[in-house]
C-alpha cells in the first residue's frame, strides 16, 4: 500500500534510480517537471486519488449497505416469537401488528427478512384473525412497495419537504388559532383507535371551532343506526357463526365483504366441518340480489332484489310472530304490513320460519351493510324474539365518536365547503373526489376550499386538486392502537421506517393539533398508558408489542336495553311502500379492489373475482333472463359477453359499461362493483374497469330503483380466467346432501372411485429408507421390499387435503400463494390469452338452473401425484419426484418444452411465456420472498407445497436434534402443524390441511382418511397427494 | 443408340421414354446444374430466400422475447410449433420410404423420384428439427436434452418420449443423409467428368470421393447401398412411431391412443408422397424431365397416396370407434369435441383433404391428370397439417377439467415461423435442384431397356457401362 516511487535524488549515497534513459542522462529533468506540474494541475483537494477514491467508495458502500439493512423504525419494536439473539440472514422474523381492514382491526404477523416485510400472516392471538387473513390483506406488502408512492410532499406540482410543510403549517396554524380554528376541517377515515382519538382531542383543544368529519365509501353505519332505532343505543352487532346452527343472511355477505369476514369464515367453518356422518351441520339461508361468496355457500339461496329484501323480512317476521315461542311485540307485528312477495316461494316463509323457530337460541338473522337501518332493527328484534341474543348474537359497544350517518356527515362537510366555511381542509387518507356520492360533488366543493391537503399513499384523484399532497405512511410503516368491536386492544407496530417518508393519519392529526410528542410511537404509548396505568406499564407494553394484542380484560358486554317497540313500529310503518317496479342497480364493493383503495395492486386486480372469475375489470352483472330481455344474444358458454349497456337515473350521471351475465342474479337487478375505473393511480390508472361512483348518489349508496337501461352498440372485451362453468357431468367437485351423506358416507368414492390397482412397477416406499450402512442415502429412491424395521424413522409423506365443505371460494389462498412464491402478474391481455400464473386457482362450477344455480368451488393447485404424468415426459429431468413424494421443479434445469404442462391432467403448471417481471423498480424488488427463486422466462413453474417452508421446518428440526452421551443421535421429527403452506395458512375457513401422512396422529392423516375423501381424476391413476373432501349441503327437507 | 422395339413386360409402360439413350439421360439431368439457372428458378429462389430471412428474424425475436410471441398458452402448451414439427417430419418420411423400402422391394420405378424424395427428406427433417429446438422456453439450453456426461451427473430423462424423439429424428437424419450422399457419389463423378471449369471439377471431384466407376467401386457401392437401405427401412417405421409416442404415451384424452404409431406412419407416407408429387410436378415442368419422370411414375405414386389416404381415413374412424367403445367419458368427449367443438372446422377440413380428396384417384383418368394430381397433392399436405393441428390443439384445449379449458389462436409470429420454415425448405430445395443431379442418373440408366444385357439393342457390357460416367 505504501510503496511509492523513490525520487531520483540519491538517498544514502546509493546510485540514483531511473526509469528511462533520458532520465538517467538528466536526472534533474524529472524534478523540474515535477515542479512545473502543479501549475497545470487541478487543486489537490479535488483530485480523487486512488486512496481517496477507495476511502470514499468504501464509505459509500458501507453507507449504502447500512441504509439498506438498517431501515428499521427508530423506536423499539419487538418480534412476535422465537426471537433469535441476532438477526440472522435467511431466518425471517415475525412481528405482530394490526391493520384496520374493512371496518375493523385485524391482527397480523408479518414475516420480515432483514427488516424487510415480505409476507402477511394472521395473528392467532387476535380475535378478528385467529391466524388467518384474506386476499386483500395478503396484498399489503405489494401496497407497501408500490413504486408509484410519491417520496416527498408536493405543493402543487412542486416537490417539497416535510420541513416545508411544517414551516407552512406553523404560519397557517397561528392564523387559524387566532380564529379559534374556524375554517379548519378534517376529513378522516372511520377508525376506532384510542391513539387517534387523543390526537383528535388535541386538535379540538387547539382549534375548538375545527370541524371533524368521517367518510368511507362503504359505510357500516346502518347496522349501528338500526341498533339505535331498536335499542336507543348505537350498538354493534356481533354474530358468532360457529354457534349459530341456522343462519339467515339478508343481503349480507358475511363470508365475503362484511366486517369480520375472516372471523366469520373461521367460525362458520366450524359447523360445516364434518368428521363423520353423525356430525351435525349448520344450515345457511341467503337472500340476496347478486351471487356473493356467502350466496355460493348457502344451502338455500333466494334471489331477490336488494330493495325487496325488506319485504321478505317483513313477511317472514309476520310468519314468525305467529309461531309458538316467538314473541314479537304486537305493535311491531302490526307495522309489518303485508308486503307483496308473490314471487317468493312459500317454502321460504314456512320452511325457513319453522327451521328458525325449531332452532331458537341457536340461530341468527343477519343483515348486510346495504340495507336501511329499519331492516337491521327488525332483524335485531327477530333475534331477540328467537332468543338468539346472548348466544350467537351479541351486541357490543360501538365507537363513541362515530357519526350516525357518514353520508350525512360528508354532506354537512361539502355544504360547509361550498358555503366558504372551510378554508383549510385536511383529507386524511381516503379518496373522496373519486368515491364520494356524485350528488355531493365533492370535487366541485373542493374548488371553494382555498387550501386543501391530502394525506395519501398515492397521488390520486383527490390529491390533484389539493394544494398539498402529503405522503401517507403505509399501515406497515405506522404505529397505531386499535380497538376491536369486542373491545380487544391491539397494537400496530411498524415493520419498516416509512419508505417514502410518510406520516400516518394520527401523526399528522397530532402534528396539526400541536401535540409536542406527535410521533406515532409516543401517541400510542400515551394512549395505552392512559388505559393501562403507569404501574408496570413498560413490561405490559413490551408484552403487548410482542403479542400484538394488549393483555387487558375486555370490557363487559353492555347490557341490552329493552326493544323500543314504538320507535321500531313507527319506522317500519312509515316506510311501508309499494313494490318497486322496473330496473334496479345495486352497488357492491369489489372482492378485488374493495372500494378502489387497492386499485393499483396487480395482485388483487388480477385475482379472479371469486364469483365471476373476472380479472382486470368490473362489469354490470345481470341475470340471464334480464340479458335476454335486453335483447342480448349472449353466448351461453361465455358469460363474459362483451356487450355494453347504458344506465341512467334521475340525479345521477349516466353510465356505460359492459355486461356480465351472472347466473343466480335477481332479474331486473344490475349489480355494479365499486372501486374500478380509477383515473389517477399511476400504473394501473388506465382502462382498468369502469368507475360506477358517478352513478351512486347519497340517497342510494347501496341500491337504487327507477333505473333506465338500454343496450348500446359496441363491444368491450372482458377477461375471465374460467370460461367454462359446467362440470360436463364429470365427478370433479363432488357434493352430496347431508341425507345422502348419511346414507352413503363414501359418496365421493362412489362417484369417483380411487382405483386400487397399482402400476406394474414397484413404487417408492416412503416409510423405509435404507440405512446409510447399506448404501442408502437420504435421497435414496430405491424401493426396499423388506418390511420396515420397527424402529426405522419414518420418512415424511407430505399430503394436502381440501375440505370442499368449508372452502368458501374467497380466493385468499390465491393471493397468499402469489405473495409467498413470487408469482408474477401478467396483465389483462395475457390473461385473455390464458397465461395467468397463479399456482393456486379456485375453480367454480355451476349446477342446475341458471336462475338458481348450485355453485361448487374447488381450489386446484399441483396435486403432487405419486405417478406424476409430468415427470415421465420431461426430457431433461427438470421435474422429478422427491423422496418425500413432492413433485419438484428444478428451474435451472428446465428448458421449457411445456410437455409437462400438456400432460398434466389438472392443468396446474404455469409457463413463463414472457419475462413477466420485466424491469422492476427497486421498491418492487423488495416484496420478493428471498427463499423462493424468481423464475426467468422460458421455465415452467407450479405449486411446490411451499417447499421452502418444509425446508425451514426441516432445518429447525435438525437443529433441535439431540446427541446423547453415547453418541446416539435422536432426530426430532417435524411436528404436525410446524410446516404450513402459504395457502393453508391464509385460508380463513381452515379448509386446507397440510402435513405428514406418515404421522398417524396428524390432522392431515385424519382428514385424508375421512369417508368423504376422494382424489381428483382418480381414474387416471395419478395417485395425487392432494385429496379432497366432498361438499356436504344441508338443505331443509321442507324446502327441497 | 439402337431404336429396337422391346415388348413391354406384361403391358407395363417402360420407365423411361423409349429411345432415350444413356447419353441423353446424362445430358437431361446434368445440364440443369451446368447451365445458367432459368428465370423461374431465380424468381422462386429470391422468394424463398426472403422467407428464410423472415424465419431468421422471427427466430431472433423469439429467442430474445420468448415463446409468448406465439399464441401458445395454458392449456394449449403446444400449438403450431409441434404441429409444424410433426408435419415436416411426416413429409420427410417419403424419402426413406421411396429410397429404401421400394429399393428392397425392387420397385424400379422409384429411380425417377428417389433422389428428389431423399433431398426433400433431408430438408424437411432440417425444418422439423428446428421446431423442437426453438419451441423450448430456453433454447440456449437445448443441449440438456443430449446425454452429455457432466460433473453433476445429471442425465436426460430416458423415459421421456421427447428424448426418444431426439434420438429417433437425429438417427433418421444421419442415416438419410448418408444414404442420400452414397447414392450421389456416381452422379457427382459424372458431373466432375463433364466439368470444364477447374473449380467445378475440384468441388464435384471432392464430393465424388475418387469414384472411377470401376467394378470394385460398383461392387462396394451396391453393397453399401443395400446395407443402408436395410438400415433405413426400420427407421421408416420407427421415426414416426416415436414421434407419435409424444402423444400416445401421454394421459391426455385424444392423445392416449394405441393406434397412433401405425396411423402416424401411414399419415407420414401420405404427406411425404404428396409433397414429392408437388415438387416433382413443378421440377418436371420447369426442367422438362418428361422422359425420365413419366406419367406411369406419377400414377404409381397416386396409388400410394390413395392407399395411405384411405388408411388414414380408417384410423380416423377407428379412433372414434374406440372412443365410443372404451366407455371413457373423457375420451368420448375429446372426439365429439373434435368433430363438433369450436375447432370442428379444422377437423372437417382435415377429413375433406385427407380422406375425401384422395378418393379421386380411384378413377384412372383423374389419377393420370397432371392438374388433378397437383391440386390433390397440395390439398393432402394442407390436410395433413390440419391433422396434426387437430390432434394437438383440439385435444389440449379441452381436456379433463372444464375449468381449465381454453382456446388457441395463432399470432402473426406463428404464421411467420411456419411460412419461414417453408422458405427455408424451398431455399434448400432450390439449391439442390441447381447444383446436385436431381434425378439419380446412374440408377435411371439401370432401368432403361438397353441396360438389360439380354436386350437386343443393348450391348452385353452396356449394363456396366450404363451406370458409370460415359
Amino acid at each position: 500500500m505504501s510503496k511509492r516511487l523513490p525520487t531520483s535524488t540519491p538517498v544514502d549515497g546509493r546510485p540514483p534510480l531511473w526509469r528511462s534513459l533520458g532520465e538517467k542522462r538528466d536526472p534533474a529533468k524529472r524534478d523540474r517537471e515535477a515542479v512545473a506540474e502543479p501549475a497545470v494541475q487541478v487543486p489537490e483537494r479535488s483530485v480523487l486519488g486512488r486512496r481517496r477514491f477507495m476511502a470514499i467508495s468504501g464509505a459509500t458502500a458501507a453507507a449504502i449497505g447500512l441504509s439498506g439493512c438498517m431501515r428499521r423504525p427508530e423506536e423499539h419494536i419487538l418480534p412476535y416469537s422465537r426471537a433469535p439473539e441476532y438477526v440472522l440472514p435467511g431466518i425471517p422474523l415475525h412481528y405482530a401488528t394490526t391493520v384496520h381492514h374493512r371496518g375493523e382491526p385485524v391482527g397480523l404477523l408479518v414475516e420480515t427478512h432483514g427488516a424487510r416485510p415480505t409476507k402477511i400472516e394472521g395473528n392467532p392471538d387476535h380475535p378478528a384473525s385467529g391466524g388467518r387473513t384474506d386476499a386483500q390483506l395478503q396484498a399489503l406488502t405489494e401496497e407497501l412497495y408500490d413504486p408509484d408512492r410519491p417520496a416527498t410532499p408536493l405543493r402543487g406540482d412542486e416537490r417539497a419537504s416535510w420541513a416545508d410543510f411544517d414551516a407552512w403549517w406553523r404560519e397557517k396554524a397561528a392564523e387559524l388559532e387566532a380564529r379559534g380554528g374556524q375554517g379548519l376541517a378534517v376529513l378522516a377515515q372511520p377508525l376506532d383507535s384510542p391513539a387517534m382519538r387523543r390526537a383528535r382531542e388535541a386538535l379540538q383543544r387547539r382549534f375548538p371551532q375545527a370541524r371533524y368529519h368521517l367518510w368511507s365509501p362503504v359505510p357500516y353505519t346502518n347496522a349501528r343506526q338500526g341498533a339505535r332505532l331498536a335499542f336507543g343505543q348505537p350498538l354493534a352487532v356481533q354474530i358468532d357463526f360457529g354457534a349459530a346452527q341456522r343462519v339467515l343472511a339478508l343481503d349480507c355477505d358475511f363470508l365475503g365483504l362484511e366486517p369480520g369476514a375472516i372471523r366469520n369464515q373461521r367460525r362458520w367453518a366450524t359447523q360445516r366441518r364434518l368428521l363423520g356422518p353423525r356430525d351435525e351441520v349448520g344450515r345457511l339461508y341467503a337472500v340476496e340480489g347478486t351471487l356473493s361468496v356467502t350466496g355460493l355457500n348457502a344451502d338455500h339461496r333466494l334471489r331477490l332484489a336488494p330493495s325487496r329484501v325488506e319485504d321478505y323480512l317483513r313477511a317472514l317476521a309476520t310468519r314468525l310472530s305467529r309461531a309458538e315461542g316467538v314473541t314479537l311485540p304486537d305493535s311491531v307485528t302490526a307495522a309489518l304490513g303485508e308486503p307483496e312477495i308473490s314471487d317468493v316461494p312459500p317454502s321460504w316463509l314456512d320452511g325457513a320460519a319453522e327451521d328458525l323457530v325449531a332452532h331458537r337460541g341457536r340461530s341468527a338473522v343477519c343483515v348486510g351493510w346495504s340495507q336501511p337501518p329499519r331492516v337491521h332493527a327488525l332483524a335485531y328484534a327477530l333475534n331477540v324474539a328467537l332468543g338468539n341474543v346472548g348466544r350467537a348474537v351479541r351486541f357490543v359497544a360501538s365507537p363513541a365518536d362515530e357519526p350516525s350517518s357518514q353520508v350525512e356527515d360528508l354532506r354537512a362537510l361539502t355544504t360547509a365547503m361550498r358555503e366558504g366555511e372551510v378554508d383549510t381542509l385536511f383529507i386524511l387518507g381516503g379518496n373522496p373526489v373519486y368515491d364520494a356520492p356524485s350528488d355531493l360533488d365533492f370535487r366541485g366543493a373542493l374548488e371553494h376550499v382555498p387550501t386543501a391537503l391530502h394525506l395519501s399513499l398515492l397521488r390520486d384523484e383527490t390529491s390533484l386538486p389539493c394544494e398539498w399532497f402529503l405522503p401517507r405512511a403505509h399501515p406497515l410503516e405506522s404505529w397505531g392502537l386499535h380497538r376491536g368491536p369486542d373491545g380487544t386492544l391491539s397494537i400496530q407496530q411498524p415493520l419498516i421506517a416509512p419508505l417514502r417518508g410518510g406520516r400516518s393519519d394520527q401523526e399528522l392529526l397530532a402534528r396539526i393539533g400541536g401535540v409536542r410528542a406527535w410521533r406515532g410511537y409516543d401517541l400510542v404509548r400515551a394512549a395505552l398508558q392512559e388505559r393501562l396505568g403507569a404501574e408496570g406499564f413498560e413490561r405490559r407494553w413490551r408484552q403487548s408489542l410482542h403479542r400484538g394484542v394488549v393483555d387487558a380484560p375486555t370490557p363487559p358486554l353492555p347490557s341490552l336495553p329493552a326493544l323500543r317497540e314504538a320507535d321500531l313500529a313507527s319506522a317500519l310503518g312509515e316506510a311501508r311502500r309499494a313494490r318497486p317496479e322496473g330496473w334496479e342497480v345495486a352497488f357492491i364493493p369489489s372482492y378485488q379492489v374493495f372500494d378502489g383503495r387497492f386499485a393499483n395492486l396487480p395482485w388483487l386486480v388480477e385475482m379472479p373475482d371469486p364469483v365471476t372469475k373476472l380479472v382486470w375489470d368490473n362489469a354490470a352483472y345481470v341475470s340471464p333472463a334480464s340479458a335476454r330481455e335486453l335483447g342480448m344474444d349472449f353466448d351461453e358458454d361465455e358469460p363474459s359477453t362483451p356487450r355494453l349497456i347504458e344506465l341512467s337515473r334521475e340525479g345521477a350521471t349516466s353510465l356505460t359499461l359492459p355486461v356480465y351475465v351472472l347466473p343466480g342474479q335477481a332479474d331486473h337487478v344490475i349489480t355494479l362493483p365499486l372501486g374500478w375505473g380509477r383515473r389517477h393511480v399511476s400504473r394501473l390508472g388506465h382502462d382498468v374497469g369502469f368507475d360506477v361512483y358517478p352513478f351512486r348518489t347519497s340517497d342510494a349508496l347501496s341500491f337504487a330503483t327507477g333505473v333506465q337501461v338500454r343496450t348500446v352498440a359496441g363491444e368491450y372485451p372482458l377477461v375471465v380466467t374460467q370460461s367454462h362453468h359446467s362440470m360436463e357431468g364429470r365427478p370433479l367437485a363432488i357434493d352430496a346432501t347431508l341425507a345422502e351423506y348419511r346414507e352413503t358416507p363414501a359418496f365421493a368414492q362412489w362417484r369417483n372411485p380411487t382405483p386400487h390397482v397399482g402400476p406394474l412397477w414397484t413404487q417408492v416406499n416412503y416409510s423405509t429408507p435404507r440405512p446409510p450402512a447399506e448404501g442408502g442415502t437420504s435421497y435414496d429412491l430405491t424401493p426396499d421390499p423388506r418390511p420396515p424395521a420397527p424402529d426405522a424413522p419414518a420418512r415424511y409423506k407430505w399430503g394436502f387435503v381440501v375440505d370442499l365443505s368449508t372452502c368458501t371460494g374467497c380466493s385468499a389462498c390465491v393471493v397468499a400463494c402469489q405473495a409467498e412464491n413470487n408469482v408474477p402478474t401478467v396483465g389483462k391481455r395475457q390473461v385473455a390469452l390464458g397465461r395467468e400464473m397463479h399456482w393456486m386457482r379456485v375453480d367454480r362450477y355451476y349446477q342446475g338452473e341458471e336462475t338458481e344455480p348450485r355453485v361448487l368451488v374447488q381450489p386446484v393447485a399441483c396435486q403432487h401425484c405419486e405417478e406424476a404424468p409430468c415427470e415421465n415426459v420431461c426430457p431433461v429431468n427438470a421435474t422429478v419426484h422427491s423422496p418425500e413424494g413432492l413433485n419438484d421443479m428444478a428451474y435451472n434445469r428446465c428448458i421449457g418444452t411445456r410437455y409437462c404442462m400438456n400432460n398434466c391432467p389438472y392443468k396446474v403448471r404455469r409457463f413463463n411465456f414472457l419475462d413477466w417481471h420485466g424491469d422492476l423498480h427497486p421498491l418492487e424488488k423488495m416484496k420478493f420472498n428471498p427463499n423462493v427463486t424468481v423464475r426467468m422466462r422460458g421455465v415452467m413453474e407450479k405449486c411446490t407445497y411451499c417447499v421452502q417452508r418444509i425446508q425451514r421446518g426441516r432445518i429447525q428440526a435438525r437443529a433441535e436434534r439431540r446427541v446423547l452421551d453415547t453418541g446416539e443421535v435422536i432426530e426430532r421429527r417435524i411436528r404436525d402443524g410446524e410446516v404450513v403452506p402459504s395457502c393453508a395458512q391464509a385460508c380463513p375457513s381452515e379448509a386446507i390441511v397440510f402435513g405428514d401422512l406418515n404421522d398417524v396422529g396428524s390432522d392431515v392423516h385424519r382428514m385424508a382418511h375421512l369417508d368423504r375423501q376422494y382424489e381428483l381424476l382418480a381414474s387416471i391413476g395419478t395417485q395425487p397427494r392432494t385429496t379432497y373432501l366432498g361438499r356436504i349441503w344441508n338443505p331443509n327437507p321442507e324446502m327441497v | 443408340m439402337a431404336q429396337a422395339e422391346v415388348a413391354p413386360e406384361l403391358g407395363e409402360e417402360p420407365l423411361v421414354s423409349r429411345g432415350t439413350s444413356f447419353g441423353e439421360i446424362t445430358d437431361i439431368v446434368s445440364r440443369v446444374t451446368e447451365r445458367r439457372a432459368p428465370r423461374g428458378w431465380r424468381i422462386l429462389f429470391a422468394l424463398s430466400a426472403t422467407f428464410t430471412a423472415i424465419l431468421g428474424i422471427t427466430i431472433g425475436i423469439l429467442v430474445w422475447t420468448g415463446i409468448g410471441i406465439w399464441g401458445n398458452n395454458s392449456p394449449v402448451g403446444w400449438a403450431w410449433d409441434i404441429t409444424n414439427f410433426v408435419w415436416w417430419i411426416g413429409i420427410g418420411h417419403a424419402g426413406t420410404l421411396i429410397s429404401a423400402v421400394l429399393y428392397l422391394f425392387r420397385q424400379y420405378w422409384r429411380t425417377a423420384i428417389n433422389r428428389f424424395a431423399e433431398a426433400m427428406t433431408i430438408f424437411a427433417v432440417i425444418c422439423a428439427l428446428m421446431f423442437p429446438t426453438i419451441h423450448t422456453g430456453r433454447p440456449w439450453f437445448i443441449y440438456y436434452s443430449l446425454p452429455i456426461p457432466n460433473s453433476m451427473n445429471v442425465w436426460p430423462n430416458f423415459k421421456s418420449p421427447l428424448l426418444w424423439d431426439v434420438f429417433a429424428v437425429s438417427t433418421y437424419f444421419t442415416v438419410s443423409l448418408i444414404f442420400w450422399y452414397v447414392g450421389l457419389i456416381p452422379d457427382f463423378a459424372t458431373l466432375r467428368d463433364r466439368s470444364s471449369r477447374r473449380i467445378r471439377r475440384t468441388i464435384y471431384g471432392f464430393l465424388a470421393l475418387g469414384w472411377r466407376g470401376s467394378h470394385r467401386h460398383w461392387n462396394n457401392y451396391e453393397r453399401a447401398y443395400l446395407i443402408l437401405a436395410a438400415l433405413s427401412t426400420p427407421l421408416v417405421l420407427s421415426v414416426h412411431s416415436v414421434v407419435s409416442f409424444d402423444f400416445a404415451t401421454s394421459v391426455e384424452p385424444g392423445w392416449h391412443t394405441t393406434i397412433f404409431p401405425p396411423y402416424f406412419v401411414a399419415g407420414a407416407v401420405f404427406s411425404g408422397f404428396a409433397m414429392v408429387m408437388t415438387l416433382l410436378l413443378i421440377a418436371r415442368a420447369v426442367y422438362g424431365l418428361h422422359d425420365l419422370v413419366r406419367l406411369r411414375h406419377l400414377e404409381l405414386m397416386n396409388k400410394i397416396i390413395l392407399t395411405t389416404g384411405t388408411l388414414v381415413g380408417y384410423a380416423y374412424a377407428m379412433e372414434f370407434f374406440i372412443a365410443w367403445y372404451s366407455g371413457n367419458p373423457y375420451e368420448r368427449f375429446a372426439f365429439l369435441n373434435r368433430a363438433f367443438g369450436p375447432y370442428a372446422w379444422a377437423y372437417w377440413t382435415m377429413i375433406a383433404c385427407n380422406v375425401i380428396s384422395p378418393q379421386l384417384f380411384w378413377f384412372r383418368r383423374l389419377r393420370r391428370s397432371i392438374s388433378v394430381m397437383f391440386v390433390v397433392s397440395i390439398i393432402v399436405n394442407i390436410g395433413m397439417w390440419f391433422e396434426r393441428f387437430v390432434i394437438i390443439v383440439t385435444s389440449l384445449h379441452r381436456d379433463y377439467l372444464p375449468s381449465a379449458w381454453g382456446m388457441f389462436s395463432p399470432t402473426l409470429f406463428d404464421i411467420l415461423t411456419f411460412a419461414g420454415s417453408l422458405g427455408l425448405f424451398f431455399t434448400a430445395f432450390l439449391l439442390f435442384l441447381r447444383w446436385i443431379p436431381m434425378i439419380a442418373i446412374a440408377e435411371v440408366k439401370m432401368v432403361v431397356p438397353e441396360a438389360d444385357p439380354h436386350h437386343p439393342g443393348g450391348h452385353p457390357l452396356s449394363a456396366g457401362g450404363a451406370r458409370g460416367s460415359d
